[in-house]
Formats: structure tokens, sequence, C-alpha cells
């Protein structure tokens, strides 16, 4: 039993909630968090949290029905309620970091891309073709100078143009006029806004306006600071995808580790582990990757995501490159996340085409959207490992013996434990 | 580029109300600009701007649609952090429906103030400005530290009610309390009688007693409120008023939220009729409801955009209303 401590759960995993709470010794905190019919987030908080150490156990998992920026908001009103509620110290709990995926480009529906004629991507379920991320020989530099124009020179005559400037009060914008006409294409009123993400064809016509490069949204910073905003004193998380979202915070952020549980798995589930190769599945988890394998004294391969011009012999995995030697051994996946299932089924395809013998993949977050449980199934990967840090129920009914779930609960409730009594984590980090 | 085209007004668009963002867009005479939003297969919400926003005076329009509020929130926080980082000189909110407007007080025990969650995260995300039209308690402006322009619906109701009523046949009616004085200022501009319907409110979206304060016998009841959401103060006040004597009851609200079985509700109605703004996206509840007609507050809008960016005063449009 621990005193003075509050733990409230989210609507988006009660089952960890529940287990945290039984770890604990202590019942969840009572509350209402339900919907008014306008769409509003109703939130009573109805036991007193006056002076206690409050702990809001919320994953940034949409599904089952739920959405992720609900839960999301649901998270901020409780922090902001408890915090109003003179909660001495508000500690947001968030096992999946929702945002924390910065992506590089802007992406289509699925998870790819945008680049590409989405006329691909609808021919089968699914695909494991996708454009390299930066800009190659041969692409388009930016979506806007496909018509090969010189932009330059055709910028400068706008300029000359546009020079008197329109004197009504609201000035026209100008030269759109003009970057219609280099399009090409008939630019009806709504203009390039897509407000119809659920019409694909809309997406597909979006395009920047000639001579700009779209900039994207990178949400991470801003959910960080949402969560300060909102009140949160602390935040402890798991394998966050890039550990500079540290940085993004002014309060301090535990960021656990998945990396104990996986290795745990590996020792005890996989038979004759030291014969077997530990893989990264892109240049970007290759340190996540390495240290397991040097703990566990391990081989170790990295796939890497060839982007120069190469002759290309199999179209499909031509952007990807195996740098080691898994022949005829067991090769073991590691990752962080698991979202549309892309990179490591692509992964695994190379891996068996090498001449691995059995795949494992291991994955902290198993997000498992769109297509991804399609993907996987038919997949060389013939195990699948994730943690429950969201809901993996559904996942297991779909997956069945593929899928094998690992519980971080505990890894929670002694995080829990331990800032609430202030000691040391790090004891966590280095667990074996 | 030239020096004149830096800082013009960039009218950016969410997905909740796209509608409403050309109405205004056409008024300005401008285009909507290029930018689009999508959510990721994991739901995140994704969104791209394609067009240079440095240095320009933005403006993003974000109302909230019926049932997905926090999407659109989050959509708008996304969207303004976008064009914070992208070097936009201002960055202007026009939130017509300010969301969570009603949670604005702690009125039981850790009860959440999330009207000011909202402020705060708006402000988070780098709003430098807040247009908004008929907030719920105009108190909320205090719980921004940026400049609010709280527009009002009022002036269109005016013209509404002068041209299709004789006004000494009408009386305006505040179907609660706390609108007794947005129901008073349209009686005053009008020179017409009022009357108040006192209330008791068990819990959230029911509706319990009602009470009439006031003669409304032979006239026709005009019953004035900032929201109808499921509409069941609105419907029961309409029966309370028939029953008074009143010749016919027709409701005039800013925001039609009109949620859950709303529109059945106001279709089995005493009430002759629900004038609503646009300030919400009203889909297909035209359609389904005979009785529901909106008046266009974009001209408002748009001239409180126009007059924003030209630093010119915004006060003219409270008592104003563009034609």
């Amino acid at each position: 039993m621990v005193r003075n401590i509050v733990v409230l759960g989210g609507n988006s995993h009660p089952a960890l909630v529940e287990s945290v709470c039984n770890m604990l010794g202590l019942p969840a905190c009572n509350r209402v968090l339900t919907k008014f019919s306008s769409g509003e987030s109703r939130c009573e908080i109805q036991d007193s949290v006056r002076g206690k150490d409050v702990y809001i156990i919320q994953t940034g998992f949409g599904g089952n029905g739920s959405k992720l920026n609900d839960h999301f908001m649901d998270l901020c009103i409780m922090i902001s309620a408890c915090k109003t509620g003179s909660a001495r110290r508000v500690t947001a709990v968030l096992p999946l970091f929702p945002y924390s995926r910065q992506p590089d480009l802007p992406y289509k529906k699925s998870g790819a891309p945008l680049f590409k004629a989405s006329s691909e991507a609808g021919k089968k379920d699914y695909t494991f073709d996708s454009v390299p991320a930066t800009p190659a020989p041969g692409l388009p530099r930016s979506a806007g100078l496909i018509n090969g124009s010189d932009i330059t020179s055709r910028l400068a005559k706008t300029a000359l143009t546009n020079g008197t400037g329109s004197m009504s009060p609201v000035k026209q914008t100008n030269g759109d006029g003009f970057f219609h006409g280099v399009n090409g294409q008939g630019l009806q009123t709504p203009g390039f806004t897509t407000h119809d993400y659920e019409n694909g064809s809309h997406i597909g016509a979006f395009q920047a306006k000639p001579g700009y490069k779209q900039w994207v949204a990178q949400a991470g910073t801003l959910v960080a600071n949402l969560l300060t905003c909102a009140g949160a004193d602390h935040v402890i998380t798991m394998d966050l995808h890039d550990p500079q979202v540290q940085g993004f915070f002014d309060v301090p952020v535990d960021n656990l580790y998945g990396r104990p549980l996986l290795k745990r798995y590996i020792t005890t589930h996989i038979p004759n582990y030291k014969e077997a190769v530990i893989i990264s599945p892109d240049a970007g988890g290759a340190k996540r990757a390495t240290a397991i394998a040097d703990s566990l004294g391990m081989d170790f391969a990295l796939i890497h995501k060839e982007r120069r011009p190469t002759k290309i012999t199999d179209r499909q995995n031509a952007s990807m490159m195996l740098v080691g030697n898994v022949a005829d051994r067991v090769c073991i996946l590691v990752d962080d996340l698991l979202d549309t299932g892309n990179t490591i089924t692509r992964a695994a395809k190379l891996l068996k085409k090498e001449g691995a013998t059995t795949i494992y993949a291991l994955l902290t977050h198993g997000v498992f959207s769109g297509d991804a449980i399609n993907r996987v199934k038919a997949s060389a990967i013939d195990k699948v490992v994730v943690t429950n840090s969201v809901p993996q129920d559904e996942h297991k009914a779909l997956l069945g013996s593929k899928l094998d779930i690992l519980d971080i609960s505990p890894i929670f409730a002694e995080a829990v434990r331990r800032v609430h009594h202030g000691e040391s984590i790090s004891v966590l980090f280095n667990y074996d | 580029m030239s020096a004149e085209m830096a800082n013009e007004i960039k009218l950016i668009s969410g997905r909740s109300h796209p509608e409403l963002s050309e109405k205004i867009a056409k008024r300005l005479g401008i285009k909507v600009a290029r930018t689009i939003s999508l959510n990721y297969s994991n739901q995140e919400t994704s969104f791209t701007v394609g067009e240079s926003v440095r240095d320009e005076d933005v403006f993003i329009v974000q109302s909230t649609s019926t049932g997905d509020v926090n999407e659109g929130l989050m959509e708008l926080l996304i969207m303004i952090s976008a064009c914070r980082t992208a070097s936009a000189r201002r960055i202007t909110a026009v939130i017509p429906n300010f969301p969570y407007a009603r949670q604005d007080k702690k009125d039981k025990s850790r009860a959440p103030i999330s009207a000011r969650l909202v402020a705060n995260m708006l402000q988070t995300a780098g709003a430098n400005h807040i247009v908004t039209v008929d907030l719920h308690a105009s108190q909320i402006q205090g719980f921004f530290s940026v400049p609010v322009d709280n527009l009002y619906a009022e002036p269109s109701f005016l013209r509404y009610i002068r041209e299709n009523f004789k006004t000494e046949d009408c009386v305006i009616v505040s179907p609660d309390a706390g609108g007794a004085k947005r129901a008073t200022s349209i009686a005053d501009h009008l020179n017409t009688a009022f009357a108040l319907i006192h209330k008791e409110r068990p819990r959230p979206n029911v509706v319990g007693r009602m009470v009439l304060v006031g003669n409304v016998e032979d006239k026709i009841a005009i019953l004035v409120d900032d929201m109808a959401d499921t509409c069941g103060t609105l419907v029961k006040a309409a029966a309370v008023l028939k029953e008074n004597g009143a010749k016919s009851v027709l409701a005039l609200v800013t925001h039609g939220i009109l949620s859950g079985n709303a529109i059945e509700t106001l279709n089995s109605s005493v009430l002759q009729a629900l004038v609503v703004t646009n300030t919400v996206p009203l889909g297909d509840k035209v359609e389904r409801c005979p009785k529901l007609r909106v008046i266009d507050i974009s001209p408002t809008l748009a001239e409180a955009i126009r007059r924003t960016h030209n630093g010119e005063s915004v006060s003219y449009l409270f008592n104003h209303a563009p034609v």
C-alpha cells in the first residue's frame, strides 16, 4: 500500500491502469470521463486529490472506436482538473508518447509518402513499395517542379508584373493566376486546400505552390508544450522514438526502456539465442539494436535504405541493403515502433532472401495501424513480440500465435512507486 | 519577392468548416491557402502548408464540428504551431464557436475549467490573436493574455427580425436567467417587450421545471440564446410560451450545435422556426429540419479579418452587420 498517491486512468488503456493499480495495491481514482453529446469531453474527478501525488495514465493510441486526439485532450483536461483541484504534483504517464515520430515528408493516410502517385497504392491491400524519404536523382526536386519549367526566371517575371500591387483594402494574392497557369490544371475555387481526407484523389491533387517546398507540421514540440501548459509537473514515458523529445520539455521526463523486457524474452524464449543475429531494420534504430546485441554478446547486422541509384534487379527491395551476414541463422529484428509495419515486413522479406531461417520481430510499441495486421500476417516474420504499451487484445485476436505480448505494467508500477518516494529510477534503466 | 508582397492575409482553413472559410475568402477576394490536413493511419493529425507564410498575416479558420470537438481543436493547435514555426508574422485563430466555452468555471469540486485550458493551449501553440463569435461567457476573454475579439451575431439577428416581423408584435424572451442580458439588449434595440423563463437544471443535457416571467399573450415570442445543443431548453421554453398564449414562437440562436436528437426534438416541437448562424457546420441538418433557417455570419468574420489586418477598429461590427 502506497500512501498519498492517486492513480487516475484515461480511457485509452484501462487494462494497464488496473494492472498498475493492483501492483501498487491501491484502487484507481473514481472518475467520470465521457463525452457530452456536443462532442466536448466531460471529466469529473470524484475522489479528492488535494495535496496528493497524482499519476495519470493515458497512452497515445486510438482504436477500438476511440480517437487518439480525444484521449490526448482528455489527458490535458484531467491534468488541468487535478491541478486546479490542488493536487501537489501531477505526473503524466504516457507509455506510448503521441506524435513522437516526426515526419520528414507529407504522408498519405496509409503512412506512405505522398510523392508517389496514389493510384499505385490502391492496387493491393498493402504494398511493399515506398519511395525514399529524400529526393533522389530522377525524381522531381519538389512536387511543384514536376513540369520542369524554370521556376526562377518565371518568379522574376511575376515580381516585375506585380510591382505596382493592387489598391483594394485587401490585396489580391498576386501571382496566383500565374501559378495556376504553370500548373496547367484547372484550379477550381477550393484551390488546393484539401479538407476531405477521406477522398484520396483530393490528397493526390495537393501540390505546394511552385517553388515552395511544403512545410509539414512537427507536432512533437507542441504536444510537449501542451502537456506542460495543462500543468504536468513530470512525464513518464517509454522508448521515445527520438530521445531528443525529452529536450522539448521544461519538466523532468523519465524515458523508461523496454529493452530489459526484450532481452529477457530473447534469453528465455529463443533457443540458442547466442547463435542468432540482432538486426536493426533501419540505420536510425542501430543504436537501440546494438545495445541489446552488445549486452547479450550476440552478432549484429543492419539493414540500410539505399538511396543512390543502383542496378535494379529486384525492384521491391531495390532500396534495402543488408550489412552483415544472416545466412542460415535466426534473425531478431529490433525496433521501437511498429506502426503500419512497412519497415519491419520489408526487412523480413530481405532477410529471408538472404537466407535467414527464422525471423523474430521485437518491438516496444505495437500500434498496428492501417493494414499492418494483414501485412504482418502475409510477411516472412515468424513471431512478433510487442509490449502492452497500447491495448493488444484486438491485435492478439487477429494475429493469434504469431503475436507475443510482454507486460510493461511492473515497470510502470515500479517507476510510479520510485518517483513517488523520490528514489532513483536509473535502476530501471539498467535492469536485467 | 518585392516588399509589397510581404505581409498579406493568408487564410488557412481547417477541416471542420471549409464552407465558411470559402465564404470568407470569397468576400475578401482572396483564395484559401494551399494546405492539407489528414490523419495518419495511427490517427495522428498531420498538417502541411503548401505555400510560404513567412512574415505573412495568418488567419486560421476552424470551427468545431459537432461530435468531433477534440479532433478539430487538436488540428487547430497543430495548424497554429506549424505556422508559428514557419515564421508567420502574426497568427489569428478565427474560432467562430469557441470549444469548451461552457466549462468556464469550477462549479463543483475538481471540475476542470476546460475553457481556460483551451485558452492556454491556443497561446502555447502560438496564437497571437483570437477572433470568435458570441462567447458563452464574455469573461472567457480574461483567460487569454492575447487580444480576443468577441464578435456578436446580434446585429444580424436585429436585421432578421426587422426584415421579417413587425417589431411591435414581438416579445423577446430569454430562455434562462443567464441569457437575460443578451435578450434585453435585443429588446432595447427593437424597443419591444421582454420576458424571461427561469429553469431548473438537475443534470447536464437535462432540463427541469420552467416558469415564465412576463407577458407574451397574442405576441410573436422570439427566444434568444447563444447556443442550441440538444434543444431541450428551447423546445420546453417554446411549449411554456405557447401555454401562456403566445401567437407563435421562434428561436434565434448563434451557435446551432444541434447534437444528439436535436433535429427530431425540433421537428416535433411547437417552435415555428429556429434561426441559427453558420458558425457551426450544419451538414445535412438543414435538409432534415424544415424549421431550421441559417443566417450567414461570414460577412462579419471577413470584415473583422480585413479590419484586423489593416489595423482598423473592429468595434463598428458590434453594432452593424455588413451585408
